[in-house]
Order: C-alpha cells, then sequence, then structure tokens
C-alpha cells in the first residue's frame, strides 16, 4: 500500500474517532429528539400516548386560539432581555472589571461568592427563594423588612418577573464573569503598561484596552445565555409556577405545562417546535449582528 | 369487643373459602402480581395492603395444601402526586408495561377506562357480593365509568370549612350560635356570603388577621365552594361543562372576599406550610381543607402552636362546616376526593388480582390504612371497630358523607381543574375581574380540551 493510501486511511480512522463520539451524542441527544418533535407535533397524540391521526391542528391552535400566546411571548422577551442585560452579561462584566482592578485574592473571594448560586442544587436555590420572598410574615425578607420598620413585601404577587430575572440573574452572573475575568486575564500586560504611560487613567484603559479585548467572549455569552434563558424554566417552574395568573409564565415553561402537566403530548411538541424555531432564528440573527463569522475565520498569523 | 372479633374472624373465613373458588386448580407454582402505587408517604398501605392481602391468601393456600404462592412485585412511583402518577401509569401502559393491579384518584378512571386499561368490576363484584357489600354505598358513584364500575374503593375523605370557634368568642357571639353553625349551614338558613360577613366581622373587629383561606395550588377543595354556587362540571352526555352564569356567581364570591379583607389577594402565592400556621397560630378564622389535616397539624403541638388532643377540647376550639349554600334554604355540600383500586384486564392473572383487590378491601386490612393515614372508612364495620372508633375525628365526620359530592370522572378533568385554579388566582389577585375571567376559562377550555367541553350560558339550559 502506498504511503499515500496509509496516510488517507489514518485520516479517516482520526476522523471517526475523534468526531465519532460527538456525531452520537449529537445524533442521540439532539437530532433525534428533533425528528421526533417534528413527528409528534403534527398528530393528535394526547395523555393516553395513542396517534389516531395525522393532523395539523396543532399548528392551528397555536396561532388561532391560544390566547395566552401573546402575553407569553413577551413575558418570555421581558425576562430573556432584562436577565441579560442585567446580571448574565451587564453584572458579569461589571464582577470581572471589577474584582481583576482590586488585590487577586480579594477578586478571588468575590467571584467565589457570586459563583456559590451556580453551586447548589437547583431544587435547593428556588425552595430558598420561595423561603426568602414567603408573603407571609415568616418569609425571610418580610422578616428583614420588619426588622427596620417597613411594611411587608410580596414580591410574588407584586413583582413576579423581577423576582424570576434577580433569581436567574444571581446563577447566570458566574458564566459570564469567569469567562470575562479569564478574557482581561489574557490582555498582555505591556498595553496596559503602555496606556499609562500615555497617560491613560482607569476609565480610559476600560474603554480603550479592555472593552475591544471582550468583544468577543461578550458576543459569545450573549448568544449562548440568550439560547439557554429561553429554553430553561425550572427555577422559575419551581419559584413561581409561572404565576400568579400567567406573569411569569415565559415561552418554555408554557410548552412543558402543555405538554406533561396536561399531557397534550402533540401540542406540546408543536409549541416547542416553535421554540426550535425562535432558537435558530435568534442563533442567526446574533451571527449577523455581532459577526461571530470573523471570530471562527482561522487567524492570520500563526505562531509556531 | 367480642362481638367484632367473632364477626371479622367469621368474615375472614367466609373470604378463605370465597378465595378457593376462584382459584380453580391447584398447581405448584409461584405466581407474581406486578402492583404499582403512588409512594404516598402519608398513605403507604395502599401498596402494603396488596403485599399483606397475598400474606393471607398464601396462608389459605398453604392450609387447604394447594402448593401455589402470589408475590406481589411492588413499585413505588416516586412522584409529587396522583396526577404525576396517572399519566406515568399511562406512558406504562402505552407501552405495554401497564400494572396488574394499581391505586389511582378516582378520576382518572374515565381516562383508564376508555382506552381498556381497567377492568369492568361489575362481575366480579356480582359475582362475589359477600366481599363489597358493606362498603359505603355513595362511594361506589367515584367508580362509575358510563354507568358501569371500573375500580373499587380504597379510602376517602371530607373536605370542608375548619372555624375557630374562640375567634368567634371573642367578638362577643354566644355558645348557641358558636356551635349551631354547623347546624344553620345544614339547614340552609347560614349561606356562602352570610360566612364571608361573618368572617369579615371577625377581621374587623381584630380577632383574626385573615378571614378564609383555601390551599394555594390547584386541588380539590375549593371546587366544592363553585358545586355551592350550582356550578356543573360535567352534563348528561359525560363532556365537560362550563356553565358561565354560576361560574361567575362563584368567581365573584372569592373576589368579593378579597374586595372585604376575608381572604389576602396573595394567597396563591403564599405556601402550603404558611396558611397551615396561620391557621394553628390563631391568625385565620376559617381554613379550608380535608378531615386528615386534623391529624395532620391541628392536634397537639405542630405548626408553632398547641391545641388539645381530646375530642371534647378540640371541639372547643375548632368547628367544622360544610359548604353553605349560596342562597337561603339550599342544600349545603361538601367534597370527597376517594382513592380506588383498579386491575389491569389484559394483565396475566387479572382474577388473582382483583382477588387481591378484594381481600384487601375487607375491613381488617381497610381499617389500618384508615388510622395510620387519617382517612374515611370505606365500608359501614370499619366504623364499629376499636381503632377507628379511638380515632374520634374520623369517627365524627362519617355524617358529612351525607352531604358528599365527587369529581367527575371525566379523563381530562385534571386539565380543567388546573385552569379553573389559573382563573381563580387572576381573580384573586386583581388581575382578572370576574367577567374577564370568565372569558379567559371559555377561551382556554375551549383552546385545551376542543370537543370535550362544553360552554354554556347556565346550568339551568
Amino acid at each position: 500500500m502506498s504511503r499515500a493510501a496509509v496516510s488517507k486511511r489514518r485520516e479517516r480512522a482520526n476522523m471517526a474517532l475523534f468526531l465519532g463520539p460527538a456525531c452520537i451524542i449529537l445524533l442521540g441527544f439532539f437530532i433525534a429528539p428533533a425528528v421526533v418533535d417534528v413527528g409528534i407535533a403534527f398528530t393528535d397524540m394526547g395523555q393516553n400516548i395513542r396517534v389516531t391521526t395525522v393532523t395539523l391542528e396543532n399548528v392551528r391552535r397555536i396561532f388561532l386560539s391560544d390566547s395566552q400566546l401573546p402575553k407569553v411571548l413577551s413575558v418570555t422577551t421581558l425576562y430573556v432581555v432584562g436577565t441579560l442585560a442585567l446580571f448574565n452579561v451587564g453584572f458579569a462584566l461589571v464582577m470581572a472589571l471589577t474584582t481583576t482592578s482590586v488585590s487577586q485574592p480579594t477578586g478571588a473571594l468575590f467571584r467565589g461568592i457570586w459563583l456559590l448560586p451556580r453551586f447548589s442544587p437547583s431544587v435547593v436555590y428556588a425552595l430558598l427563594w420561595v423561603w426568602v420572598v414567603d408573603a407571609s410574615d415568616f418569609g425571610l425578607l418580610n422578616q428583614m423588612l420588619h426588622a427596620v420598620g417597613l411594611a411587608p413585601f410580596d414580591m410574588r404577587d407584586q413583582a413576579p418577573i423581577a423576582l424570576i430575572i434577580i433569581a436567574n440573574g444571581f446563577i447566570g452572573t458566574g458564566t459570564g464573569m469567569i469567562i470575562l475575568t479569564s478574557s482581561i486575564r489574557a490582555i498582555p500586560e505591556h498595553l496596559f503598561h503602555a496606556a499609562r504611560v500615555d497617560g491613560a487613567g482607569g476609565f480610559a484603559i476600560t474603554r480603550f484596552v479592555v472593552l475591544p479585548a471582550l468583544r468577543w467572549p461578550l458576543s459569545f455569552i450573549t448568544i449562548f445565555q440568550a439560547l439557554s434563558l429561553l429554553t430553561s424554566f425550572e427555577y422559575i417552574w419551581l419559584i413561581t409556577n409561572g404565576g400568579p395568573f400567567y406573569d411569569t409564565t415565559v415561552y418554555a415553561l408554557m410548552v412543558y405545562k402543555r405538554a406533561f402537566q396536561n399531557g397534550q403530548y402533540a401540542y406540546g411538541a408543536a409549541l416547542a417546535l416553535i421554540l426550535i424555531v425562535i432558537g435558530i432564528v435568534v442563533t442567526l440573527v446574533s451571527w449577523r449582528l455581532l459577526d461571530l463569522r470573523s471570530l471562527l475565520q482561522r487567524p492570520r498569523i500563526e505562531v509556531q | 369487643m367480642t362481638k367484632h372479633i367473632a364477626a371479622l374472624s367469621a368474615s375472614l373465613l367466609a373470604l378463605g373459602l370465597c378465595g378457593q373458588l376462584a382459584i380453580s386448580t391447584a398447581r405448584a407454582d409461584e405466581i407474581t402480581i406486578h402492583a404499582w402505587a403512588w409512594a404516598d408517604r402519608s398513605g403507604p398501605m395502599r401498596a402494603t395492603n396488596l403485599i399483606n392481602a397475598a400474606d393471607l391468601m398464601n396462608k389459605e393456600y398453604k392450609a387447604e395444601g394447594i402448593d401455589r404462592t402470589i408475590k406481589v412485585d411492588m413499585y413505588n412511583d416516586n412522584v409529587d402526586g396522583f396526577d404525576t402518577d396517572a399519566r406515568n401509569l399511562l406512558k406504562a401502559f402505552a407501552v405495554g408495561k401497564g400494572p396488574d393491579v394499581f391505586p389511582m384518584a378516582h378520576e382518572w378512571l374515565g381516562e383508564f377506562a376508555s382506552d381498556g386499561y381497567v377492568m369492568d368490576m361489575e362481575p366480579f363484584i356480582n359475582q362475589f357480593p359477600e366481599y363489597f357489600s358493606d362498603v359505603v354505598p355513595v362511594l361506589w358513584d367515584a367508580t362509575k365509568y358510563k354507568g358501569d364500575r371500573y375500580a373499587i374503593p380504597q379510602d376517602t375523605e371530607i373536605r370542608m370549612f375548619f372555624y375557630n370557634k374562640d375567634m368567634l368568642r371573642k367578638i362577643g357571639k354566644d355558645e348557641a350560635f358558636i356551635n349551631g353553625l354547623p347546624a344553620m349551614v345544614d339547614s340552609g338558613q347560614f349561606t356562602m356570603d352570610d360566612m364571608t360577613a361573618l368572617a369579615k366581622e371577625v377581621v374587623d373587629k381584630g380577632a383574626a388577621k385573615y378571614g378564609i383561606v383555601h390551599r394555594p395550588n390547584s386541588g380539590p377543595d375549593y371546587l366544592m365552594t363553585f358545586s355551592a354556587f350550582g356550578v356543573k362540571f360535567i352534563n348528561a352526555d359525560g363532556k365537560l361543562l362550563l356553565t358561565k352564569k354560576e361560574m361567575k356567581d362563584a368567581l365573584t364570591w372569592f373576589a368579593n372576599n378579597v374586595k372585604e379583607g376575608v381572604t389576602p389577594a396573595n394567597l396563591t402565592s403564599m405556601t402550603f406550610d404558611s396558611i397551615q400556621q396561620s391557621f394553628k397560630q390563631e391568625q385565620t378564622f376559617i381554613y379550608h381543607h380535608g378531615v386528615w389535616t386534623t391529624a395532620q397539624f391541628q392536634l397537639g403541638d405542630a405548626m408553632g402552636a398547641t391545641w388539645p388532643t381530646d375530642e371534647a377540647g378540640y371541639f372547643h376550639k375548632i368547628g367544622w362546616l360544610n359548604a353553605p349554600s349560596a342562597v337561603k334554604g339550599g342544600k349545603p355540600t361538601n367534597l370527597s376526593h376517594p382513592i380506588v383500586y383498579a386491575v389491569n384486564p389484559k394483565g396475566e392473572h387479572p382474577d388473582i388480582a382483583a382477588m387481591l383487590v378484594a381481600y384487601a378491601t375487607q375491613p381488617y386490612f381497610n381499617v389500618q390504612h384508615a388510622v395510620t393515614s387519617a382517612h374515611m372508612a370505606i365500608t359501614n364495620a370499619e366504623t364499629g371497630m376499636p381503632q377507628y372508633k379511638a380515632q374520634w375525628a374520623l369517627a365524627d365526620a362519617v355524617p358529612m358523607l351525607q352531604y358528599t359530592s365527587f369529581i367527575p370522572n371525566h379523563p381530562k378533568f385534571g386539565i380543567y381543574n388546573g385552569i379553573l385554579f389559573q382563573a381563580l388566582q387572576g381573580v384573586e389577585t386583581g388581575r382578572l375581574t370576574p367577567d374577564s375571567a370568565i372569558d379567559f376559562l371559555s377561551q382556554e377550555l375551549s383552546n385545551q380540551l376542543g370537543d370535550d367541553v362544553v360552554i354554556a350560558d347556565s346550568a339551568t339550559q
């Protein structure tokens, strides 16, 4: 066998070896469920899991008769944009900037504290929130308000959107903070010295040295967290259960409730299909707006 | 006492003989019955009674020289409630892994019966009436689907309004009024609006912080309040029903309770614990729930307060009310939510599974579940047994069974109730008016239930 043929065979073997496991996982856990979802979405599968007909009825219901959908979509937008802007990107950036500008142990301490919610089991974390904002005098928030002479406040009733944004944001801040911190650390030290020599102050260094270096991490965090927020609902489900009324029912939670709490599997699948479409659209639009293509281009200089 | 023991022994002997009839031939074999039960920590004997029944059958086989043993392979479904458990059962049946025998919430029978997953028990009951003739007759209504009985009652309870008599004393009511309230409700003199007015008086005079509270999530209790206003949930054709006029009356009552300061607007964002604490710590005048909560937290030291544990002491402090009628002279109502045993007709041994249920239904076994889980007896004999009599709260609730009603046996009533709870929450929190709640209910019920629901202007249409 020629050397070229051996090399080609080895290349194929390597490809199968390195890409194979990832392909199997992709097929089994990402593509197959999406295909099954598409299949179920056009049937009448109800709580007895039986399919008796293939139908477009679910699509008709979504667009013509689900009267709660507009409200759910606006709640979802508010939740995703609010959590991203205030916490997952906004506050993560503030934390990364501040904890890298103080001494290393102090910065590490604060970052460690902000990672604690991420380490907590989600159910425990959510139940703690339920206890904190309990409407009665027994809730921690109301005990604190009472101690300083303020009237009790029922956050789950009076400010439910703020509650789910804060509860999710406390968790989401950690990821962005870590990525941005490491990006700031990766900026060559001499750039800071050069800026100082040129007379730049703290603000100017942040504006002209640090932020330009964070463009790609920020773009990545924005897209990744937006998709993650669009599809995750466990904290909302545990803390407010989508209420009061429909006030905190985000789209993914509605899909879950319709499908698994009401046993309308086909209708839930059809709703989930829309979520897949929304996810793809958000990704493509972000790709375009944030110019992620440039991020993934081959570097022009290859350091050997 | 001796009489009871003699009666019990006689009935067990009779059971044994009948048990033999069910098994025609003696074979040397081990029969495994696959059972499935929701892992309800407050009622574990729903499952263990089936196992204990198998033990008794095995003893009888041995005594008769039949070389056969029955083994119960029990799967405990560790989920959050009967509804999730029922959906899991449906999934198991859909892939041919349905159990031979299982307890379930009765309102799911419609779905299971229409899917062919539960056995029509009429022939079995008629073949062996001696096992079932003592079951409290009204409970059979909860097992019926299209006129036939598809299950055997396993337990039941009474849901009611608990009221704090000490608060009425504080606002100057006399003992005749305080202790006569249940009778006034039963005779139709005291209406739902009178209850609101009384609760408002208690709150306004500072004897309580909250007037009337109910559960903070979707569930059966508050349905009896809707029934009191004449709401019908199912029509003669077996379809789910939204009767707009009566539904609006009921929702208006809930809205009015908030307006009058009787029910807190944010009740549904409180936890169950804090609602129960508020009743136990005497901040709430009327608490709406089930008889088992007497044993659960009302007696003795629990939820941050201590109440009397003896019958006289407890009833000096607390009274029990059916849901009053909405109009003067009307009938009161309350709600029971029976759990039933069902048998898989396509299982390997449906006859033996049914016989296990027959044994587990007998007073000797069922009373153990009743007293340990604070549920009501399902047979008349149990109410005379010493251990049941010792649970005075259960014994005292028996007369209330005459006013009881059940959730309709419709496969999609769970969805209906979930939507109804959202409307109730919307009205209480001020996010919906009673009128807009009716629009919401019409749209949501039509969208989610399609042809299974009929929207009518009134129940009298």
